[in-house]
């Protein structure tokens, strides 16, 4: 019993109320609890916040990648097909869910060391990419594909290190490989995991450049994990700012840097120290991330927050609206 | 388990009281010590496969030092002599039986239980120093190897390499043919080495050459022990002395062995600490199988392996009764020891331990 | 990977080297009466002690001792003092045999321990994972003879069933013609000739399957039983393996490029393959060990057998060449394993 599934124009993909919990040992842990955005074709979103607040989990649960003892609870992620086809894809079959997986919605996973599987080559992840999603994928197309592949992002050689194992490689070049192996059947969705925090400064900048072109070319939506806020400002079109489990400020990249409203979103933003002014302290946000077993009522940025009234300890904040594209999750905007 | 944790925590603060006494402060220094140690006591209470190997080891322990003593029938009397149907009776269960041993006789008319008694110290007393001798040889030199690196580690590398190339049991049957000539050699001319070691095993300095015999699967069985220990602990000193506090420690200027036994050592030994009580079981099992090949102490030693192997020659007609009891006698020591092990290695486990530490100190609040 | 092969057949000589001189020293150094210990402890005449003396260079220096010994381990020419046979013919016929009930047990291990350990992973935490540890336990804490007998009593005793005395041979027909296969065949066929040497082989060789069959009848029984005591440890391994893989990242990220479910395990599997086979390889040495055991118990004329009557009699010749070949075959088949090891994983080859 579905009611009509509905994206707007020029949307690709809507995450509505996404609820994800993880029942361990200590307590059952509310990883993101009631998270909404969404993605325009074309465009790049940033997903913004610490570690542990729940950027991760989310990009995972969209295409119900989350494992036990973690469950997706509740929520909607409607994404458009390639086919014109509007999906659920909590709710859809298993089997068109891996047909949409690797084909249509890419990941790249954070530490490209661990996602390759040591025992196989760069070209073999490639290639069962491709056939797996194809009827009769011939090993000749595929690895002369996959050369392709290695060429647009920037690997010097392909023909050489499309027969590389992953630990024959450098960092950076495992890096672009999977970026590669994500890219082999053109999505339409691409979720970057923080695509660029295991690798030096200098390689951070092609690889950025590198998706920025990529994106443009193959015209994808892509979601963008990140906690270094110069990233985001480089290529980001909208940020959504995620703390202990939800959203608490969203907006196009100018509206959050240049009009901050969300306490956390002006802590962070000051916490970048800006290299052309000196200064005394390096500044911190004080305090640490809650646990999120109990979560206590209210805003859970309360505890941290230097400018919180009472009402935030007992009721949370919805979102508001603060200008066109921007909302807060925050009293001390209810009169606006 | 509650009073297991209780014991051992009595043991700990008995221990630290004593070394507070030694040096004023002890306590306060070492508080992170001792609350480690009283988390681990907790989670060995709560492990249900670490209390009863505990208590098979607690029992095999007792019954090894006591057993020579309380024995009631002194091993070097052959029954039969006195009278031939002795040899291999029935074990006597039912209540109609009387006056006939409980569990049967062996070979020589003996009564197998106080045999086993004997047997049991032999086996334990084998086992224990056969690790604890062993394990620290190769512990030493596998961080000495692993420490220094270059012509040290290779030549070391090529030691254990060659001695690994034997299968164990093959190169200890090797070694045990041959050593026991020299041995009684040694005995023989040595009366204090040849009281120590008759009281160690609980026989009689008469046995000498037998005792010979049992030194000799001592020592076969250490040369096979040491080369795993050391191969092992030379690896993970190699990934250990990378590190940058072993680094630091080598430019405060401390010396090779200061480094090896503070920094390096602690950082390798839990695996090592499971490997040894897995290894007792082990060379409980190892030593009884060369005994039942002949390489052990003859009759009249009432050695368990050895009385099993004499057993099998009359199998299963008349002699099941010595071959099932004295297997489930060996059995039960080794899995005392296993499943000790087993629960070691579960405590030790860095991945379970949140989990451990999260319920202590959930009890600890409740306790208040 | 030619360079890893050259690599590791060079480190095979200096262990070689190594093995002969452990031997050596088992065999001159450490004996306080090496004549007495050559001899056994019969009482001989005093020439002929004085006779193998000379012969054995009992009274030479050691390097003198130690070439002779090298060179009559190498040429197969050790004598046996007692009964003026070379021990070397002996060995080879008897040690097929060993190889023969060591591989049976293999295969009992791996038809054993491997299904176990894949279905202690699948049903992770239930009955039967449970089930595997308590045989793991059981397998490492009984005493391998305990569980021969207790086999023999199971199946013998009280199902009546019987065996032959002796070991299931190929015809002499095929025999003959493994044996000339080096002449027909240079490296090949000295290779398939030593191989030959197992009963088992030579008559897969020629084809005659009844034979092999009738191996399998004979030897069943203690290849059961070493399957059964090592298979609880293999299967717990295979699991603890078969686990880790599956928990492994780039299982996720191949559930996230849309692998199917088959594929998915294909990973799985290729990597926790390799502990295993590495644990399978060092386990092959206890085999060989267990195989002396079991020949012991049920009277099967192996290499085990002929060592363990040597150890009864302190027949010392056989036991030094025994405990030599047995060491070669050991080191031989470690070699293999490190080969297959770098096959399966490329991370080795370096």
């Amino acid at each position: 019993m579905e009611s009509r599934l509905y994206l707007p124009e020029g949307e690709i993909l809507r995450v509505e109320d996404l609820v994800v919990k993880f029942y361990t040992y200590a307590g059952v842990v509310h990883a993101v609890s009631g998270v909404s955005f969404y993605v325009k074709n074309g465009e790049t979103i940033a997903l913004v916040g610490e570690t542990g607040c729940g950027k991760t989990v989310t990009t995972r649960a969209i295409t119900r990648l989350i494992e036990s003892p973690g469950r997706v609870e509740s929520g909607r992620a409607l994404f458009r097909r390639p086919s014109g086809e509007l999906v659920d894809l909590l709710r859809i079959d298993t089997e068109i869910l891996r047909e949409i997986r690797g084909k249509e919605i890419a990941y790249i996973f954070q530490d490209p060391t661990s996602a390759l599987d040591p025992l196989y080559t760069i070209g073999f992840h490639i290639h069962e990419t491709i056939a797996e999603h194809s009827k009769n994928a011939k090993k000749k197309y595929t690895f002369k594909k996959a050369v392709e592949l290695l060429r647009q992002a920037l690997i010097p050689n392909p023909e050489v290190r499309v027969k590389n194992y992953p630990h024959e490689m450098s960092g950076g070049m495992r890096q672009r490989s999977v970026i590669a192996i994500s890219l082999s059947n053109s999505p339409r969705l691409l979720i970057a995991d923080e695509p660029t925090t295991n690798l030096d400064v200098t390689i951070q900048a092609q690889i950025l450049d590198l998706l920025r072109s990529l994106q443009e070319q193959y015209k994808m939506g892509v979601i963008l994990i990140t906690h270094n806020l110069g990233i985001v400002a480089e290529v980001a079109n909208r940020v959504y700012v995620m703390y202990a489990g939800k959203i608490v400020e969203e907006g196009t990249t100018e509206q959050i840097f240049y009009n901050p409203q969300h306490p956390y979103t002006k802590l962070l933003l000051r916490a970048v120290p800006d290299p052309t002014k000196r200064v005394e302290k390096l500044e911190s946000i004080p305090g640490v991330v809650p646990s999120l077993i109990n979560p206590p009522p209210g805003c859970r940025f309360q505890p941290r927050c230097p400018f919180a009234i009472i009402k935030c300890a007992s009721e949370e904040p919805p979102m508001i609206r603060v200008e066109d594209e921007h909302r807060v999750s925050c009293w001390l905007f209810e009169k606006s | 388990m509650e009073f297991v944790y209780k014991a051992l925590k009595k043991v700990i603060w008995f221990y630290a009281g004593i070394r507070e006494k030694l040096s004023r402060g002890w306590i306060t220094k070492n508080s992170s010590r001792i609350r480690e140690w009283e988390l681990m006591a907790y989670a060995y209470s709560k492990s249900p496969i670490g209390v009863i190997g505990g208590i098979i080891v607690f029992i095999v322990f007792i019954l090894a030092v006591i057993g020579p003593i309380i024995s009631w029938e002194p091993y070097w009397e052959y029954k039969i002599v006195i009278n031939e149907s002795y040899r291999y009776m029935p074990p006597c269960l039912t209540p109609s039986c009387s006056g006939n041993p409980l569990l049967g006789t062996d070979e020589w008319g003996r009564d197998v239980l106080a045999m086993s008694l004997y047997g049991m110290r032999i086996s334990f007393v084998i086992s224990i120093v056969v690790v604890l001798l062993g394990a620290p040889l190769g512990i030493v030199l596998g961080l000495l190897a692993g420490f220094k690196g270059g012509i040290v580690d290779e030549i070391l590398m090529r030691v254990t390499d060659i001695f690994l190339a034997f299968p164990g049991l093959v190169l200890a049957i090797a070694f045990a043919s041959v050593l026991p000539q020299r041995l009684r050699g040694v005995l023989e001319a040595n009366s204090v080495l040849r009281s120590f070691f008759a009281s160690l095993f609980g026989l009689r300095e008469a046995e000498y050459g037998q005792i010979a015999a049992l030194l000799s699967i001592w020592f076969a069985m250490v040369i096979v022990w040491w080369p795993g220990y050391a191969r092992i602990v030379r690896g993970s000193a190699l990934s250990v002395k990378e590190m940058p506090f072993i680094e630091a420690a080598k430019l405060s200027g401390l010396s090779t062995w200061s480094i090896l036994f503070r920094h390096l050592l602690p950082n390798v030994i839990s695996p090592i600490l499971v490997m040894m009580t897995f290894d007792i079981a082990t060379a409980t099992l190892f030593a009884a199988a060369l005994s039942f090949l002949g390489l052990g102490p003859q009759e009249p030693v009432p050695e368990l392996g050895f009385m099993i192997s004499k057993a099998g020659q009359f199998f299963p007609e008349r002699s099941s009764h010595v071959v099932v009891y004295l297997g489930s006698l060996l059995l039960f020591i080794a899995i005392g020891w296993n499943l000790l092990g087993d629960a070691l290695r579960d405590i030790l486990d860095p991945r379970t331990r949140r989990a451990i530490e999260y319920r202590f100190e959930k009890e600890e609040k409740k306790r208040g | 990977m030619v360079s890893f092969l050259a690599r590791r057949l060079i480190t095979f000589i200096p262990t070689l080297i190594g093995v002969l001189l452990i031997t050596y020293l088992i065999a001159y150094a450490i004996p306080a009466d090496p004549v007495r210990a050559w001899v056994g402890e019969k009482l001989m005449n005093p020439q002929t002690l004085e006779q193998i003396r000379i012969k054995y260079k009992f009274n030479a220096p050691w390097y003198e001792q130690f070439v002779f010994l090298v060179q009559q381990l190498l040429t197969g020419q050790l004598e046996d003092p007692v009964r003026h046979r070379n021990v070397f013919t002996e060995i080879t016929s008897r040690f097929g045999v060993t190889v023969e009930v060591a591989i049976v047990g293999f295969l009992f291990l791996i038809a054993i321990g491997i299904p176990l350990g894949l279905l202690a992973a699948v049903f992770k935490d239930t009955h039967v994972d449970f089930a595997v540890r308590i045989m793991a336990l059981v397998g490492s804490s009984l005493p391998a003879f305990v569980l021969y007998y207790f086999l023999i009593l199971l199946l013998f005793v009280y199902t009546k069933t019987t065996y032959l005395a002796g070991i299931p041979e190929p015809t002499i027909a095929c025999r003959t013609t493994v044996s000339i296969l080096p002449q027909r065949v240079p490296v090949l066929g000295h290779l398939a000739s030593a191989l030959g040497n197992v009963p088992m082989f030579a008559a897969m060789m020629c084809g005659e399957f009844s034979v092999v069959a009738d191996t399998f009848k004979r030897l069943y029984l203690p290849g059961l039983a070493l399957g059964l005591l090592n298979g609880g440890f293999i299967a717990r391994i295979v699991r603890n393996s078969l686990l880790d893989a599956l928990s492994a990242e780039f299982i996720l990220y191949g559930k996230a490029r849309g692998l199917r479910r088959l594929s998915v395990w294909k990973h799985a599997l290729k990597n926790a393959m390799v502990p295993v086979v590495t644990v399978l390889g060092l386990n092959f040495g206890g085999l060989l060990s267990g195989a002396i055991i079991a020949e012991t118990v049920f009277n099967i004329p192996g290499i085990g057998r002929y060592m363990y009557e040597a150890i009864m009699r302190l027949n010392f010749p056989v036991i030094i060449a025994c405990t030599f070949l047995v060491a070669v075959i050991y080191i031989t088949v470690n070699l293999v394993v490190d080969i297959l090891y770098a096959v399966i994983d490329p991370r080795i080859r370096y």
